[in-house]
């Protein structure tokens, strides 16, 4: 259709995303699966385990309530992540450059689409336009939860609760409903804030593995992506269920009943440890509320 | 544009469109008139506006014959004088693409849009717009021009020797032989490029090459990289495919293929070159 | 203009074609078409594409018979030498076509699979799902665009050739209309191909696409190009009736075993499902047992015609008749024919793998157009031959060169040098009534081999080399004011107070010349009718002088375009009218009730009209053709109570 009155397209000197687009593509399409796919079952897995744990712990928690052996489990979950993992603060790194990379990234390329739902409802258009949502969504969300439960940044939170790893459960709990009792009206909007959040996150990702497996080239014919969105509408109800479940666990129970399980746990490991002073025992007494200290450096899981 | 005759798939989300034409289609009343609401514009940017016409609907009318209606007619609802609305037509059989244009809504052929489908009862109205993911020239009709420029940035063809006597093609399978047929019907009419949320309207030629491709083109591609002697490009299309503007940009909505006049596989496409260009990359760094 | 150029006119097969062509000679080509060439008539063309093969080879088949059939298909009308080059290279066209990739049915060892099509007992009939002449379009579209990627082709899209610019009586140029803009300009050529189709609106609802107007073709006529067997119109048996258009159901149908039949007794409103066999009445199968439902176009149109307007048999009292493949598998209907199934359902809302469609003729091709010439070939034998018996040695092989000279300047170009005409637009191959899947044929051959020709003709024969330039400019612009005085003629009609005169509306004119020509020039024609046509054409022209536009704008004005297209088909039309008028016998499309009879002495002659600028109105007369090669025989098609030809039937060969 081009006549000669037409100018010939030119193109312009490629830039650096244009010189490396497919790689770039390709890492952000790899960098929400490994590692931040990778590590979002993980955290699930061990944060769901405030409601499973009991059964988790076997026969050590034969005696244990669904909630207080929950609170056991995942305290255990905790401490090991934080004191067993090896280069931890690498994997963090690595895990918090993955998910700037992918955030940018994506908020990039999402830009250079327009939705449509209104004119073409239909479902994988919806997922399409849903995949752009949740993850503006995720985010903010992790963006949050990162920089108040692991970087401090306390004023973020209702009632200034500072996470500690070595009463877990209980500090969450805190920061979600905004004291260590009752909810507090932030505290209620954090909460389905994080309810909002992990939904978005966990749609993203499951969706994202259907879309990835496309872009890939894995799913090729339509019964192929079919088979497969089945089995990552599985992978999402899972996880969905997962973190549902770590929601709630750190929501249906007030922070200082979780404190108390917490609290006997340290002590049996202090007996087992020489006694120092100033430990934990006398600390928690003096602060019982939301001022705790961790006494690790590092940690991951909350 | 979905018929019973190609819709074999009863749980495909168009059966529902489709079952709700047919319904309409059973209680189209004979002898009504139906209103029809036309996007129009003068040129390119003059501003648009809407104009409603009183259309009588014979048998078997569909949206072409209604526009030749207002055509010999030109007068709007309110008795205004107004002029014959523009639009791009062809054959009218829905094989060269022309006449594509947003009715109520969505992107379709008009010639193969049965009256009866959609406006059954007295007084029922149509809209009809022009596409939005190209320029308007005038009223409904819009300037294509990217489609045919895309194909060239994929090079759709089989580069052959020129068009001596050197012999037969290459032999071919049935089954190859559909699938490239399939694909081959492609009329390039731009439905799926109208529909999909990163196909965006983009009046500035210079960047053709690195907006996003369409649908078309890349399906296009995977269609001459299947041939025998048309495999010799294959390598230009993916590294073209792979950077700016090429299969990456797709964001999986999978519109195009709903809207496909043609019902072409295009997301089978869009996978087949996502998987060709996977395999080139690895090539690309780890051998050539 | 350092270099020669050609143009091209109209991007469907032929146009693209001839493009290829002449840009791998190294001639840059300016492409001039209507819509994008995607988007071109051929497009439509559903059935295949005629050759001989090895298969039909080795079944007593032969590039000769091929020939044989395209003659004996056209009762016997067509120039011969023409004809039998093309069929000798059709072969080597089927091949080209696989090697640039057009998906052709295949057979389990992947060869090119074939079907039956009218006019032929032999599988000589390659294709492509039910959309053979997209196929075949998208394939040389490709090739085009790669040339043009390369620059040696540009293309103007949305162009509307306005007119041929001849000065001392050779082409030099055209000037054409930007359909957006509207801007009217001149562009230099050393040679203009003329490639633009049919003429199927001259009858309003056609089969054809909504451009084929034939308003390209009537203004080289208006210029001095003469027009060959205007009144030889093809009228496709079996369409589906429609509001906008007629919609072809492709020859294919009946091909793959599809059955044409009215209900024996009249009135009968039964489902067509619970009429019995017995009460079925198969009219082509019972008046020709041996070609059945695949006997030619004419025969099966004139057939459904007459059942249902002599014998009053037609469905629902309507002019329509059953065209049946419920016998056959719905599987196999989809694979084979899912395409036009796919038509029919879509435009009527009826699957016709489930109940039989309702089909009636309509206008279909134009075996006339622009007079062509050429160079004979090699092959002059002192005695036409008789019939041909299938199976024995084809008494003329197959080599190249035989029919027409390759090369020869002057093949398919028209009387006026530097014009020429390719594919449908061209008068010369199909005679009287063309066979089917031999129309995407012509236009390839006629693009491939007689593009070859152009370029010949630009460099030995145009006599400065480079006609166009030597030419002055003011020639260029007389002939651009001279387009833009008939556009500011139509549009100071515009009415400013916006008030419509209804007996000036185009599209009023547009209608009435439809319905005159379709009742008066198509399946059976007459002379009073014939002459009461031409009184109302006459009537049309003095109305079209005083015809309103509703339209003033001066960017993208359609009413415009078409209305002055409307003035150029009047002319066609009144060709029409005064071919079939002239010629006093019947043959092939043409059919006359007050001459039923063929008559070689006087009509086996080539209809050449003449346009007289001075009176505005056409001259007819008839100048000989060349049929030194087959002697002319009855056109029966083996019918029962005609003579006794023996119907042909596949044989081996040696057998």
């Amino acid at each position: 259709m081009s006549t000669p009155e037409t100018p010939a397209p030119t193109s312009s000197s490629p830039g650096f995303m244009e010189k490396n687009y497919f790689l770039l593509r390709r890492l952000h399409s790899l960098t929400g699966i490994v590692p931040i796919g990778v590590f979002l079952i993980a955290h699930l897995t061990t944060n769901s385990s405030l409601l499973w744990g009991k059964w988790g712990l076997r026969s050590e928690g034969a005696d244990e309530t669904i909630i207080s052996g929950g609170v056991h489990y995942f305290w255990k979950e905790v401490q090991w992540i934080n004191n067993q993992i090896p280069h931890l603060l690498l994997i963090e790194i690595v895990l918090w450059v993955s998910i700037a990379f992918h955030s940018i990234l994506g908020v990039y390329y999402a830009r250079t689409g327009k939705a449509n739902t209104a004119r073409y409802a239909y479902q994988s258009n919806w997922r399409y336009s849903l995949q752009r949502i949740t993850g503006y969504i995720a985010i903010f969300y992790i963006f949050y939860h990162v920089a108040t439960l692991r970087w401090g940044w306390e004023f973020l939170i209702p009632g200034d609760a500072k996470w500690s790893a070595d009463y877990a459960a209980s500090t969450l709990a805190a920061a979600l409903r905004g004291s260590n009792t009752d909810f507090t009206a932030m505290g209620v909007v954090t909460s389905l804030f994080y309810f909002v959040g992990i939904t978005a996150s966990v749609y993203h990702f499951a969706n994202g593995l259907w879309t990835a497996a496309i872009t890939w080239g894995l799913t090729v014919s339509a019964p192929a992506q079919r088979r497969w969105g089945y089995v990552c509408a599985m992978v999402g109800v899972g996880l969905m269920g997962m973190a549902w479940m770590s929601l709630a666990g750190a929501l249906i129970t007030p922070p200082n009943e979780m404190r108390e399980v917490e609290q006997r746990l340290l002590d049996k490991q202090k007996v087992k440890l020489p006694p120092q002073p100033g430990t934990i025992e006398s600390r928690a007494e003096e602060s019982l509320p939301m001022t705790t200290v961790s006494n690790q450096g590092v940690s991951s899981g909350q | 544009m979905i018929s019973t005759f190609t819709n074999t798939d009863a749980n495909s989300p168009l059966a529902a469109e489709l079952a709700q034409r047919m319904a309409n289609r059973k209680m189209a009343k004979e002898g009504r008139t139906i209103i029809f609401r036309i996007k129009r514009c003068d040129g390119p940017g003059k501003p648009s506006r809407w104009e409603d016409f009183k259309v009588p609907v014979p048998k078997n009318a569909n949206v072409i014959s209604c526009l030749q209606y207002i055509a010999a007619n030109p007068v709007t609802a309110q008795g205004q004088q107004s002029t014959p609305v523009v639009w791009d037509s062809g054959c009218l059989e829905e094989v060269c693409g022309a006449c594509t244009m947003v009715i109520n809504g969505k992107v379709r052929q008009s010639c193969s849009c049965l009256i009866d489908d959609y406006a059954p009862g007295e007084g029922d109205v149509m809209t009809l717009e022009p596409m939005s993911k190209f320029p308007v020239i005038r009223d409904l009709w819009v300037d294509r021009e990217r489609v045919f420029h895309n194909l060239k940035r994929v090079k759709a063809w089989v580069p052959i020797d020129g068009t001596y006597y050197l012999g037969g093609g290459p032999k071919e399978s049935p089954q190859k032989q559909e699938t490239r047929y399939k694909l081959s019907e492609c009329m390039s009419c731009g439905c799926c490029l109208e529909a999909c949320p990163q196909f965006n309207l983009e009046e500035n030629k210079n960047e053709w090459d690195s907006a996003f491709i369409g649908a078309h083109a890349i399906s296009q591609a995977r269609l001459f990289n299947e041939h025998e002697t048309g495999k010799q490009l294959k390598d230009d299309r993916l590294d073209v495919l792979m950077g700016p503007g090429g299969v990456n940009d797709c964001g999986n909505a999978q519109n195009c293929v709903k809207v496909c006049p043609k019902h072409i596989p295009l997301t089978e496409s869009i996978a087949a070159i996502g998987r060709a260009v996977t395999v080139r990359a690895f090539t690309r760094f780890f051998k050539d | 203009m350092a270099q020669q150029r050609v143009i091209v006119v109209g991007g469907g097969l032929a146009g693209l074609a001839a493009s290829v062509r002449i840009a791998e000679a190294g001639t840059p080509v300016d492409l001039f078409s209507l819509v994008p060439v995607k988007r071109s008539h051929s497009v439509c063309a559903q059935g295949g594409i005629n050759a001989c093969n090895e298969v039909a080879r080795q079944q007593g088949y032969s590039e000769y018979e091929h020939f044989d059939e395209t003659i004996y298909g056209g009762d016997f009308l067509a120039d011969q030498h023409p004809v039998l080059e093309m069929a000798n290279w059709a072969p080597r066209i089927i091949d080209l076509l696989d090697r640039m990739g057009v998906p052709f049915n295949r057979t389990n060892e992947g060869n090119r699979d074939l079907r039956l099509f009218g006019g032929s007992l032999f599988k000589r009939t390659h294709f492509a799902g039910a959309t053979t002449g997209q196929q075949l379009i998208y394939a040389l579209d490709e090739q085009v665009r790669r040339y043009e990627a390369e620059g040696k082709v540009s293309k103007y899209e949305f162009w509307e050739f306005l007119w041929p610019i001849i000065e001392d009586g050779k082409a030099v140029g055209i000037v054409a209309q930007d359909l957006r803009t509207m801007q009217i300009r001149s562009f230099r050529a050393d040679a203009v191909v003329m490639a633009t189709g049919g003429n199927g609106l001259v009858y309003g609802k056609s089969t054809q696409s909504v451009i084929c107007t034939g308003a390209a073709a009537a203004r080289c006529y208006q210029a001095g190009v003469w027009y060959g067997n205007p009144e030889m119109i093809q009228v496709h048996p079996t369409a589906i009736p429609g509001a906008d258009k007629l919609r072809l159901m492709s020859e294919s149908a009946r091909g793959e075993g599809g059955r044409v039949w009215v209900p024996r007794k009249k009135g009968d409103t039964r489902n067509p499902k619970d009429i019995p066999e017995a009460e079925r009445y198969y009219f082509l199968e019972e008046r020709y047992p041996a070609y059945g439902n695949i006997v030619p176009r004419d025969i099966a149109t004139r057939e459904i015609f007459s059942v249902c307007v002599n014998d009053g048999l037609g469905v629902d009292g309507q002019n329509q008749v059953y065209l049946d493949l419920t016998h056959l598998a719905p599987d196999y209907l989809t694979k084979k024919l899912g395409g036009i199934l796919e038509i029919y359902e879509k435009f009527v809302g009826a699957d016709p793998r489930f109940s039989p469609m309702k089909i009636f003729p309509a206008v279909h091709y134009s075996m006339g157009g622009l007079w062509t010439t050429f160079t004979k070939g090699s092959y002059n034998p002192n005695d036409a031959l008789t019939k041909h018996k299938s199976g024995s040695r084809a008494p003329i092989n197959f080599d190249i060169g035989l029919g027409m000279q390759l090369g020869a300047p002057n093949n398919s170009m028209t009387n006026i040098p530097g014009i020429y005409a390719f594919g449908e637009v061209n008068f010369a191959y199909h005679g009287a009534n063309r066979l089917g899947a031999n129309a995407l044929l012509s236009c390839i051959f006629d693009g491939l081999f007689c593009g070859v020709s152009v370029v010949n003709y630009i460099k030995n024969e145009a006599p400065s080399k480079k006609p166009a330039d030597s030419v002055a400019q003011s020639v260029f612009d007389a002939a651009v004011a001279s387009e833009q005085a008939k556009v500011k003629r139509l549009m100071d009609a515009v009415d400013p107070a916006g008030n419509r005169n209804v007996e000036v509306n185009p599209y009023a004119i547009g209608k009435e010349l439809g319905d005159e020509m379709t009742a008066a020039c198509t399946v059976v024609r007459g002379e009073a009718r014939l002459k009461q046509c031409l009184g109302k054409l006459t009537e049309l022209k003095d109305r079209y002088s005083r015809l309103k536009l509703a339209d003033a704008a001066t960017w993208t004005n359609q009413s415009m375009s078409y209305t002055r297209a409307m003035g150029d088909m009047l002319l066609i039309a009144e060709a029409i009218a005064k071919g079939a008028l002239e010629r006093r016998e019947s043959r092939g499309a043409h059919y006359r009730e007050d001459h039923t009879e063929r008559d070689d002495a006087n009509f086996m002659k080539t209809t050449r009209a003449v346009y007289d600028p001075a009176s505005r109105t056409t001259t007819v007369d008839f100048v000989p053709i060349d049929a030194s090669l087959i002697k002319p025989t009855a056109r029966t098609y083996g019918k029962k109570e005609a003579s006794a030809e023996p119907a042909k039937k596949p044989a081996l060969a040696g057998v």
